[in-house]
């Protein structure tokens, strides 16, 4: 006769100072069971932040099943964001960042064409202070970055120590992320941030009517409710 | 000038779980609309303790919004309590009124008018209440609230850690009492917020010395919210002794008030630095630093003994810690959690702590006022132990505090910090354990 050998157990999770159980099984991968326990306390904000932490500090690996991760039953799990940030401030655009934006996008597109353009800053700071106009195809209808041009492009980032901090380009009329641009931005990394201007830059040197967007870790991409939320005005 | 910009942190923060029916109108006028009575009488008001106490619960409450009360009598203050101006403690919290954030008043008890909360400090008298009622006690390192009937002892002692902490317990329930109010999105998350009838935190008695507390050179990353809280607590700390450099390139906003202990709203527009450095003359002297801190800078490369570190940009905080010799204290918040470590010479660092950076946001950042209080308290409570050689231990290196529910038993979770081989500082605690082979294996 075979019997059937209960392999589920608990584990408690702390969030918020309340502590909830949470079946697992150890086949189970604890990214799986990652996302039960952040469905379990309906967390919303930024649940892909968010890591299981054991009492000695040390974060329960991801990608690994809730056996081989070593994980036991009534053990205590911090549910707590693996990056947490501090005070005040917004990465800041130097000021003449959005001002060579539009220039740049209004000389290379004349009103007719889709031009872009990447911000770019040192790579351990949130700081914009670059604008670079890559060679590129250019029609109405969109626009093809020339393969030398973006090599030569990583070196220089690579030797200044600098990194792409978003793509910017424009649209003809409405600003919107295309499925191209949802496709094919130029850095493919969660976070990544991508602005859509209207009419050919042509308008108002502002970002008030930009599609301002971030690449989340799902892969999609998710527009964001005002442009000051994304990006330090100074 | 819009008060719901000065609370749009804090609506943020509710925004957590408050459902959506409900608009930053609406929550800001919640905020606005409760009424608090603060007792306190001779007694307890005639210790630094007491008086601390009562300042900083009036500054955290004023920052959420709330509408002050107030049943003290006029006394001398023993200390300075910065940003409080003046040498009378009554008279110097009334003239607070609308001053820490606008419509935040601050006023004598004269009308019957029934409050929605009250706070009574020590043993102070109180008449019996309708209405929730805590009292606020503690000792030097620790504080506590408790229920009305329940007895409490007078505060009568000088150092003043345990009295903010009461303030701060404090400041989490009237927080909670307006969160209760909404409908939230999910009926669980109301036990969030449900009241703490009894509650308290310790930081752990040590040993001062006798006479100065001489800091030495302190060195301060951010002027922002963290980095005031745990300047307001030093500020107010007998005998400290401390001189350093202060770096931030930002300037006050309104946005501020909501958390900026020692910022007014007169300062919208000025340079954090400069304000900040003003406020702590003369006990604390700051040079002022304009300027986003740079490793490459010759001001990044000769970073004193001892570093405080608020600022939120995660990798700022690996330049910060590749620039550090000496001990490097860092603190932040994420919503209704405060993380706080110590980083000593050898000791995993903050890299390890925080290996990754958030890219996921450059968003406005929801907090309230109690939130970064606790993270720059802890923060301060960190220093001064590693200043007097009484560290907490390494199992202790880092803690992880969620005070919302501090009645509960994992409200504080301590932990050590585990030196990780992709640590992006590349520390020496890890460079050592990649040197003895101990990473042979992927690191967990």
């Amino acid at each position: 006769m075979e019997t059937a050998v209960e392999k589920k157990f608990a584990v408690e999770i702390i969030y918020n100072g309340i502590t909830k159980k949470l079946q697992v099984e150890p086949e189970e991968q604890v990214t799986a069971a990652l996302q039960r326990a952040i469905a379990e306390f309906h967390i919303t904000q930024n649940p892909h932040l968010l890591s299981l932490f054991r009492q000695d500090g040390s974060v329960v690996p991801e990608n690994e099943s809730v056996e081989r991760a070593g994980l036991k039953p009534g053990e205590i799990l911090l549910l707590r964001p693996n990056a947490v940030k501090g005070g005040d401030g917004l990465p800041r655009l130097a000021s003449d960042i959005l001002q060579r934006t539009f220039s740049t996008l209004r000389e290379c597109g004349r009103g007719e064409c889709e031009c872009a353009v990447y911000w770019i800053g040192p790579s351990e700071s949130n700081a914009v202070n670059g604008v670079e106009h890559p060679i590129h195809r250019r029609s109405p209808f969109g626009y093809d970055i020339d393969d030398h041009w973006l090599t030569d492009f990583w070196k220089r980032l690579a030797t200044a120590k600098h990194s792409v901090k978003a793509q910017v380009h424009t649209h003809p009329g409405e600003a919107f992320h295309s499925a191209t641009d949802d496709k094919w931005p130029i850095v493919s990394q969660e976070g990544f941030m991508s602005i859509v201007i209207p009419d050919f830059a042509t308008g108002e040197i502002s970002l008030e009517n930009a599609w301002v967007g971030r690449l989340g870790g799902d892969g999609k991409w998710r527009r964001l409710g005002s442009p000051e939320q994304a990006i330090g005005l100074a | 000038m819009s008060e719901i910009q000065q609370l749009n942190r804090t609506i943020l923060l509710c925004r957590d779980y408050v459902s959506a029916v409900v608009s930053d109108d609406c929550i800001c006028q919640s905020l606005q609309s409760v009424r608090v009575l603060c007792v306190a009488d001779a007694a307890n008001l005639s210790s630094h303790s007491g008086q601390s106490c009562l300042t900083t619960l009036v500054s955290l409450l004023s920052r959420i919004g709330m509408q002050l009360t107030l049943r003290i009598p006029e006394i001398s203050m023993i200390r300075r309590q910065p940003p409080f101006r003046g040498t009378r403690l009554r008279d110097s919290l009334l003239a607070s009124s609308s001053n820490l954030v606008v419509g935040a008043t601050v006023q004598e008890e004269t009308s019957k008018l029934e409050p929605d909360l009250v706070f009574v400090l020590g043993d102070s008298a109180i008449e019996e209440r309708s209405c929730p009622t805590w009292r606020l006690s503690g000792s030097e390192w620790q504080g506590a609230i408790t229920q009305a009937a329940a007895r409490a002892p007078q505060w009568t002692v000088e150092w003043p850690i345990g009295a903010m902490t009461s303030a701060v317990l404090a400041a989490g329930e009237a927080f909670k009492y307006v969160m209760r109010r909404f409908p939230l999105r999910s009926k669980d998350d109301r036990v969030f917020f449900e009241p703490s009838s009894d509650s308290k935190w310790n930081f752990g008695s040590i040993t001062l010395p006798a006479r100065k507390l001489e800091l030495g050179e302190v060195d301060i990353v951010s002027a922002g919210a963290i980095s005031q809280a745990a300047l307001y607590v030093l500020l107010r700390l007998p005998q400290l002794r401390m001189a350093g450099r202060i770096f931030d390139d930002d300037t006050t906003s309104l946005t501020n008030l909501n958390r900026n202990m020692l910022t007014l709203v007169g300062d919208a527009g000025s340079e954090k630095v400069q304000l900040v450095t003003d406020r702590c003359a003369p006990e604390i002297h700051l040079t002022p630093k304009y300027q986003r801190f740079s490793a490459e800078s010759p001001d990044g490369r000769q970073m004193a003994p001892y570093v405080l570190v608020g600022v939120d940009d995660i990798p700022s905080r690996w330049q910060v810690q590749r620039c550090t010799s000496g001990s490097l204290v860092v603190s932040g918040t994420s919503h209704f959690g405060i993380s706080s470590s110590c980083h000593g010479p050898g000791e995993p660092c903050c890299g390890c702590l925080h290996p990754m950076d958030d890219l996921g946001g450059p968003t406005a950042i929801p907090t309230v006022s109690f939130i970064s209080f606790w993270a720059g308290l802890a923060m301060a409570v960190r220093l001064i132990r590693r200043a007097v050689g009484a560290s907490y231990s390494l199992d202790r290196q880092h803690l992880w505090l969620t005070p919302l529910r501090m009645d509960q038993p994992h409200a504080a979770v301590w932990s050590p910090v585990a030196p990780r081989k992709d640590c992006p500082v590349q520390c020496l605690a890890v460079s050592e354990l990649v040197s003895s082979g101990a990473f042979a294996s992927p690191p967990r």
